[in-house]
């Protein structure tokens, strides 16, 4: 799972709003068993970031919590969408965070964009692909 | 949350008791085994002490010791095994203890509301203690239950208690050591005494000998207490109060006992009510028995082997488990695994069943216990634990205390400030007995029993044992220096364990709970001295303790830390432990909570555990349910689904299962085809029982909303040369406008057939229901007719399925059923039930089964189902039903053995089709609720049977040119077994076809094979000549009411099986291009008052028409005089038709014949053909133009009848050899067809053009322009009969056809082509309204007011030399066009205003008068006859009286100058 890296955005409902997974470039499909567990370990994350957010000013919020040797960091946006990434390496992961924010800005300003509402725009996540391949991956 | 009944205190306090253990005589032993209880046993429940006891400390300070409890067990000598790890069997115990105790089923439940979350748990807890202690516990628990939510678990505390008990004593520590032992002897021995000497000689052995490692010793000098008990059945009380007299003299009363038991015969069989205390404790220990024997071999073989298999396959998960380790998950999928396993699994089933021991059913066996013990007998039992206790083990205890202390402090002064010392300056030279490679002491050291820092320890634990925990703790907290000083880790861990609960149990508590005291003694326990079982213990208490004092987090983490590889059960049980903390914590993590129910849910299946798994699961689901994580959900729903089926509720496994199928999957196909194979399975299973309805499937999905329902036949739409009317199919997409058009010509019908009245109940009729249409009342179906119900799947996977046996399910009530019959009133239906054969309903409603129906991945198709109703009565369609299975992949070959498992996963289910209606939005409430209207298109009312129409077309043509004439034929056939009439038709465009007209039809062949190139013009040979034939014909035999034609059927009625043929004439649209015509029949029942009121049949037909030829029309006065004309009556007209071949000849049309040409009119007829010349034929060929010329007069006056108006005349000139009859039938009828529709649409025209004038003028102007118009209005009708010649697969044809133009005034050129309809249709926009236009007298129609024709001689010979003036006459004709009187103006002086006429014409004038006035009767002709002047020879203009003329009646309009004509030329030569 080294190098490997999820990330979820969650909205106000506890609700996945979007998710991916980023795999480095030499190895496979990653294996099935493994994508519920990011779903697990992330979701139980959330209570850690409702925790941690009222303590800081930044709405990077560090590592929040630690499951084996998954590192769980957060990323809380002004309208409350909680951005959580879950990776063993934790380089670039801020900066990714603050282009995804970005983007999801660029995003929710779409008037047919219902704020919660799952994200399904191929351009979206294109566009975090290639964050990801740009901050986490290289 | 585990919340314990017992408070933290206590549950501490209980784990560490004084331990006593027990010798018995054989014969003692017998005596309580009538109670079916050894000696232990029997004083188990009776072991905690009521009463406060007292003891001194050294300081002589007295202390309480309340709520003491004792634990008394036998002696057992066997060697416990390593005290680091459990054995497998004490790991099995722990397993059967924990799968023992289960939340009872449907008990109460407790709602956790958590943030946005709702929780429920239905663990309850159902433990309780001693039955008398049970009013002093319920206030306990009720306190700790206000302050913290009350989900408890049971099992947990099971566990830890039997984790307590089933610890080894060890070396380090002293607290599980015997401090004293009972030796019990029976009174029915005969020398007691003997036997006392006896066990106490056994008891120093075992003790004292060093044979035994088993069991431990406090103290060297074991208490020992000298029991005496008499069985009161065997009487003999007298013989043992004796010996009791001797026993006190020879052990001091302090250390002896008479206990009386058995008061009761045991063969008395009136048990009343008697408690059983024992109940809670024995099953427990009679495992613990058979652990003891370390066999579990009383239950036979065939369970042992069971039990075996489940712990081979325990230790295999387990050491998958290790395997895969870190890097692999520890919450492994394993789903893409085959069915196979899950076969396995459910074959393994009813053997685990069998193996799974009942705790009830154990203890049920085993007999009950006490009988022969009555109530007064427990209270001996009672007295008998408390007189030992405060007689005998506290005042042992308290001298010990007191000798350790005093050992302590006379070596302390010394002593341990030099070791110490001696220590420190030898760097730990003398260190006794180092013991690092010796097995056990992987710790550090081990001290020799009797070391002088073991006795501190000893003597903490015996203050702890008695509740003096202040100097407890002080002297563990000495002890913990020395070990750690000494570096002997385990005997350090051990101190500090004990401090801090020390620490923790002291009243009013002085010092705060020592938090890491407990952390290092866990991690030294675990790490240094890889001793689990300690640490666990730690961890557990250390746990209770910190859930105590609110520290839920610090619990939690403890807990997580706790879990490891080596134990799945201890694993799950804390990781549980710690979910519950998780939401015990002020802020409640539920996500925590749920993720590390999930773990332990995990940990306990793998720990064999199924049924706590399950519960996990579900507890969790709770949190993760309908929020979108789908893996996960995914992962959760097939967990419980695996062991709901294993643990046979396959009811849950079904639901859990659906869920997966259902939910927005994200799994791959694989992964998919596994969890539908898994479904089917299961629900096979369930389906397995006796359920009388089928269940519901999941897959594939409905889209209720759009199921369509159609009634009536399918259609077959081509039947050799016939062609079928279109009607309504299901294949056709639905749409608004075309359903208003149908609607709109429907509505036409019903009018035309009620006299112009649409009855109010008019509906128009819906052959096909969608979610569009209107479904709020219930359709109407005919019995005999099939109703179609299409029914939109889905499949949402990957994997492909496949449905079979597909049919509707439907319920049907029959009409006015009256109660004799066996049907009455009750609903029939066509649902099967699994236990009978199908009912017999084929005789109600037919019910088509499509046996297979296959579905790609994520693939929508609809199904169509038909039902044939052959009652009347109330149908309502409620479902399909079907097979299910899923679809064999493509890959794998379709070999036997596949058809076979395809057979075995196949399940019959069935789904609900529920159509909600559309939402409502017409009241307010409508608008803040979400309503939904009804939609009954599922519940239709059969009727008795109606008649039912086809129609077919033949040699009905797809392409036409524009104007052509066809015939064709239609056929109705009525099909059904009733007759029909009122067949009528409407049509969109009532001038494409016509059926003829009575009268007029000309006898054509009425089967359309005899047709072959038959004109389907009426002709009559005749010789082409000038002068056209007339005709007189009233409109009425033509015109029809309305677009609603009556079809002129013989006898009006088609009886049942009956069909008739009539020959159709169409005609060409006159625009170019695809026309789509709608035709609606009608017909109705021939029987009254039936449901439905009448039928419609729809047909659409797509014409191409392309160009055939452009007529160009213009009509102008003549200029011949009056008299040179050969008929009388008013003014000729010149008629020019331009006739233009614009073909463009792709349909390989040669050319063109203009065969004749036609007139109608009212007033005007074509009367004689000027040019071209008489025997020539107007050929065109492409591009080709010819222009016509024909003289039109007036009609005869008519004769004074009154349907005068009527009446049109037809003139045709034939231009070949033969007279078409132009008034006949497919002539006449389209030319009054053509005719009526431009009419109209000029009647708008004008209309809008005068609301545009302004209304003061207007009076006055329509007058004028009345008059103006009349007079220059022709009102003539062209008809332009032509032959194409059309070369068609080298085949020559002629085709004919007809072009109408209509010539309204004269002047203006008309084409029959309408120019292109402006795309453009938007107007721009105008704020200012504008100037109304100036009325300007409309002089270029007045000028049309005369006409004036000049006669003179063309040339005229003057001799001017005789005389210079030279005078011709010229005769001026005035003929006046209009029907109104003229005043007319002559006046020659005029002059023309153009200098280039003045010099033209000034030498000649006119003498005589200049000017004349002149009144014009109407048609009047006047001559004038002037006198021109000319002074030299020349070439005059002749043309230069004006001539004015107005309206007689109209004064104030000025008179109009006529027509300023062309030159009239004369030649004056030079005699």
């Amino acid at each position: 799972m080294s190098g490997s890296f999820y990330f979820v955005m969650v909205g106000h409902q506890d609700n996945p709003v979007f998710e991916m997974e980023f795999l480095p470039a030499g190895k496979p499909e990653s294996k099935d068993d493994h994508r519920h567990l990011n779903q697990f370990i992330a979701h139980a994350a959330l209570d850690l970031v409702d925790e941690n957010m009222w303590l800081s000013n930044n709405m990077y919020l560090k590592t929040v919590d630690k499951f084996n040797e998954w590192f769980v960091s957060a990323f809380v946006t002004a309208g409350h969408i909680l951005c959580t990434a879950l990776d063993s390496s934790l380089y670039g992961i801020k900066n990714f965070f603050n282009d995804v924010y970005d983007l999801y800005i660029k995003f929710a300003m779409n008037p047919f964009y219902e704020i919660n509402a799952p994200i399904r725009s191929t351009a979206f996540e294109r566009k975090v692909q290639f964050l990801g391949k740009k901050h986490l991956l290289s | 949350m585990a919340q314990c009944v017992q408070s933290v205190q206590e549950l501490v306090q209980d784990s560490f008791v004084p331990m006593v253990a027990v010798l018995c005589s054989e014969e003692a032993e017998r005596v309580t085994r009538k109670n079916n209880l050894n000696f232990a046993e029997l004083l188990r429940p009776f072991c905690r002490l009521t009463s406060e006891g007292h003891i001194r400390d050294p300081s002589n300070q007295v202390q309480l010791v309340k709520n003491l409890r004792i634990c008394v067990n036998n002696v057992v000598t066997s060697p416990n095994p390593a005290c680091a790890a459990f054995s497998p069997a004490q790991r099995r115990l722990l397993n059967e203890v924990v799968s023992s105790c289960q939340p009872q089923e449907g008990a109460a439940t407790n709602v956790i509301t958590a943030g946005d979350y709702d929780l429920n748990f239905s663990d309850h807890c159902v433990k309780a203690s001693v039955p008398w202690y049970s009013a002093w516990r319920q206030t306990l628990s009720e306190v700790s239950t206000s302050k913290h939510y009350t989900a408890t678990t049971p099992w947990f505390e099971a566990y830890r208690e039997n984790f307590l008990q089933t610890m080894a004593a060890s070396e380090h520590e002293f607290l599980n050591h015997y401090l004293a032992c009972l030796l019990v002897v029976s009174s029915t021995e005969t020398v007691p005494v003997e036997q006392f000497l006896k066990l106490s000689q056994e008891q120093h052995r075992i003790q004292h000998s060093g044979d035994y490692t088993n069991p431990k010793w406090f103290i060297p000098n074991t208490l020992k207490y000298y029991v005496l008990l008499h069985d009161m059945g065997e009487g003999g009380e007298q013989r043992a109060d004796a010996v009791y007299e001797d026993m006190k003299q020879r052990y001091g009363h302090q250390g002896c006992y008479l206990l009386k038991v058995n008061s009761r015969s045991s063969s008395a069989e009136d048990d009343e009510q008697m408690p059983d205390p024992w109940s809670q404790y024995l099953h427990r220990s009679n495992m613990q028995n058979q652990e003891d024997e370390d066999a579990a071999v009383s239950s036979g073989p065939a369970e042992n082997n069971t039990s075996a298999a489940e712990v081979d396959k325990h230790h295999a998960t387990e050491k998958d488990g290790a395997s895969t380790g870190l890097e692999g998950h520890p919450l492994q999928l394993d789903t893409a695994s085959s069915p196979g396993s899950l076969h396995a699994l459910s074959a393994e089933q009813p053997e685990l069943k069998k193996g799974g021991r009942d705790p009830e059913s154990l203890v049920g066996a085993a007999g009950s216990h006490g009988a022969c013990l009555t109530l007064n007998d427990h209270d001996h039992i009672r007295q008998f634990i408390q007189e030992f206790t405060f007689r005998g083990l506290l005042p042992h205890i308290e001298k010990n205390i007191r000798q350790l202390n005093d050992q302590l402090v006379s070596r302390k002064g010394l002593s341990r400030s030099l070791f110490t010392a001696t220590k420190k300056w030898f760097g730990g030279g003398k260190v006794p007995e180092k013991g690092v490679s010796e097995p056990k002491s992987t710790c550090g050291l081990l001290y020799p029993p009797e070391a002088p820092e073991l006795q501190i320890r000893k003597m903490a634990d015996l203050c702890f044992l008695v509740q003096h925990y202040e100097l407890a703790y002080s002297c563990y907290h000495t002890a913990k220096k020395d070990f750690l000083s000494d570096q002997a880790m385990l005997y350090a861990a051990g101190a500090l364990e004990m401090a801090a609960v020390s620490a923790f149990l002291q009243a009013g508590a002085p010092r705060p709970y020592p938090t890491h005291y407990m952390d290092t003694a866990i991690q030294t326990y675990r790490d240094v001295c890889k001793n689990m079982v300690l640490a666990e213990r730690c961890a557990l208490l250390s746990a209770e303790i910190l859930k105590s004092q609110a520290k839920y987090s610090e619990a939690a983490t403890l807990l997580i830390k706790m879990t490891s590889e080596d134990s799945d059960l201890r694993s799950a049980l804390l990781l549980e432990q710690a979910a519950h903390c998780f939401i015990n914590m002020r802020n409640p993590m539920v996500r925590k909570f749920a993720f590390h129910m999930i773990l332990a849910g995990h940990r306990f299946s793998k720990a064999g555990q199924r049924r706590h798994a399950l519960r996990c699961y579900c507890q969790a689901m709770q949190v993760y349910k309908q929020r979108g994580w789908s893996l996960a959900e995914d992962h959760i729903n097939f967990t419980i689904g695996r062991q709901s089926f294993t643990l046979s509720q396959p009811e849950n496994a079904v639901t859990a299962f659906r869920q997966i199928l259902t939910n927005d999957s994200r799994q791959t196909a694989t992964q998919q085809g596994a969890f539908l194979r898994e479904y089917l399975y299961v629900y096979k299973s369930v389906v397995g029982g006796n359920e009388d309805r089928l269940p519901q499937l999941p897959l594939p999905c409905i889209h209720s909303s759009a199921t369509r329902v159609y009634f009536g036949h399918e259609r077959r739409l081509a039947e050799g040369e016939k062609q079928a009317a279109t009607h309504v199919s299901l294949d056709q997409e639905y749409d608004q406008d075309l359903a208003a058009m149908w609607g709109h010509l429907e509505e036409q019908l019903v009018a035309a057939a009620n006299r112009g009245i649409v009855p109010a109940s008019f509906q128009p009729t819906q052959c096909c229901l969608n979610s569009q249409t209107d479904n709020l009342r219930r359709p109407l179906a005919v019995a005999e007719e099939p109703i179609i119900v299409e029914v939109t799947f889905r499949n949402p996977l990957k994997v492909p399925l496949a449905l079979s046996n597909l049919k509707l399910l439907w319920k049907f009530t029959a009409e006015g059923a009256s109660p004799s019959e066996e049907t009455a009133g009750e609903a029939i239906t066509n649902e099967e039930s699994l236990t009978e054969g199908m009912p017999q309903t084929d005789t109600v409603v037919t019910t088509q089964i499509i046996l297979e129906f296959l579905m790609g991945p994520e693939e929508t198709k609809m199904a169509r189902l038909q039902l044939l109703p052959r009652r009347t009565g109330q149908l309502s369609i409620v479902g399909v039903v079907y097979n299910l299975a899923a679809a064999p992949c493509a890959e794998t070959a379709p070999s036997s053995e596949g058809q076979q498992a395809v057979d075995f996963m196949l399940v019959r289910g069935r789904q609900d089709l529920k159509i909600q209606g559309p939402r409502l939005n017409q009241t307010k409430e409508d608008k803040m609720l979400v309503r939904h209207g009804l939609d009954r298109r599922l519940d239709p009312i059969i009727t008795p049977p109606m008649p039912l129409m086809e129609v077919f077309f033949l040699q009905f043509p797809t392409a036409l040119l524009c104007g052509e004439i066809r015939k064709a034929y239609v056929e109705f056939c009525n099909v059904s077994a009733v007759a029909l009439c009122g067949l009528r038709v409407a049509s969109t465009h009532p001038d494409f076809f016509t059926f003829g007209s009575q009268g007029t039809t000309p006898l054509t062949p009425v089967s359309p094979t005899s047709a072959e190139n038959c004109s389907a013009y009426k002709t009559v040979t005749r010789p082409p000549g000038s002068v056209a034939s007339e005709m007189l014909v009233s409109a009425g035999d033509f015109s029809q009411p309305s677009g609603v034609m009556d079809i002129p059927i013989d006898g009006g009625t088609l009886l049942p099986g009956e069909s008739t043929q009539l020959p159709l004439w169409l005609r060409g649209p006159d625009h170019e291009g695809v026309h789509e015509i709608n035709f609606l029949f009608y017909y109705q029942s021939t029987e009254k008052g039936t449901q439905i009121s009448h039928r419609v049949l729809r047909h659409t037909v797509f014409i191409c028409a392309s160009r055939s030829l452009s007529v160009q029309a213009s009509a102008c006065r003549s200029s011949v005089p009056p008299h040179h004309r050969l008929d009388d009556g008013g003014g000729g007209t010149l008629v020019f038709v331009d006739v233009e071949n614009i073909n463009t000849s792709e349909g390989g049309v040669r050319e063109f014949h203009i065969v004749q040409v036609s007139s109608s009119s009212q007033r005007w007829r074509l009367h004689r053909r000027i040019n071209p010349a008489s025997d020539r034929d107007c050929k065109l060929t492409s591009r080709e133009r010819a222009k016509l010329c024909f003289r039109a007069t007036r009609c005869r006056p008519p004769p004074a009848a009154s349907d005068a108006a009527e009446k049109y005349t037809f003139a045709d000139v034939n231009l070949g050899n033969e007279r078409i009859i132009s008034s006949s039938t497919p002539c006449g009828d389209f030319f009054f067809r053509g005719c009526r529709s431009p009419e109209s649409h000029r009647v708008g025209g004008t209309a809008s053009r005068t609301s545009s004038s302004s209304r003061i003028q207007e009076g006055r102007a329509a007058d004028i322009s009345s008059i103006v118009k009349k007079c220059n209005e022709l009102d003539l009708h062209i008809i332009v009969i032509w032959k194409a010649y059309v070369v068609e697969d080298n085949k020559q044809l002629i085709l004919e056809g007809q072009l109408h133009v209509a010539l309204q005034t004269l002047g203006k050129e008309v084409t029959s082509l309408t120019p292109k309809e402006e795309a453009q249709e938007m107007v721009l926009l105008k704020f200012k309204p504008e100037a109304p236009a100036p009325v300007a007298p409309p002089s270029a129609e007045l000028s049309q007011l005369i006409k004036t024709n000049l006669h003179y001689p063309e040339t005229h010979s003057h001799p001017f030399v005789q005389e210079s003036l030279c005078v011709v006459p010229v005769t001026l004709t005035l003929s006046n066009c209009s029907s109104a009187p003229v005043d007319v103006l002559i006046d020659l002086r005029h002059k023309s205003p153009s200098p280039e006429s003045v010099e033209v014409h000034g030498s000649f004038t006119w003498v005589g008068r200049t000017q004349y006035k002149l009144q014009l009767e109407p048609q009047q002709v006047l001559c004038v006859t002037l006198r021109a002047c000319f002074l030299q020879a020349g070439v005059y203009n002749l043309n230069t009286p004006r001539v004015f003329a107005k309206p007689t009646q109209q004064a104030a309009v000025c008179e109009t100058s006529q027509q300023a004509a062309s030159p009239a030329l004369i030649i004056i030569n030079n005699a």
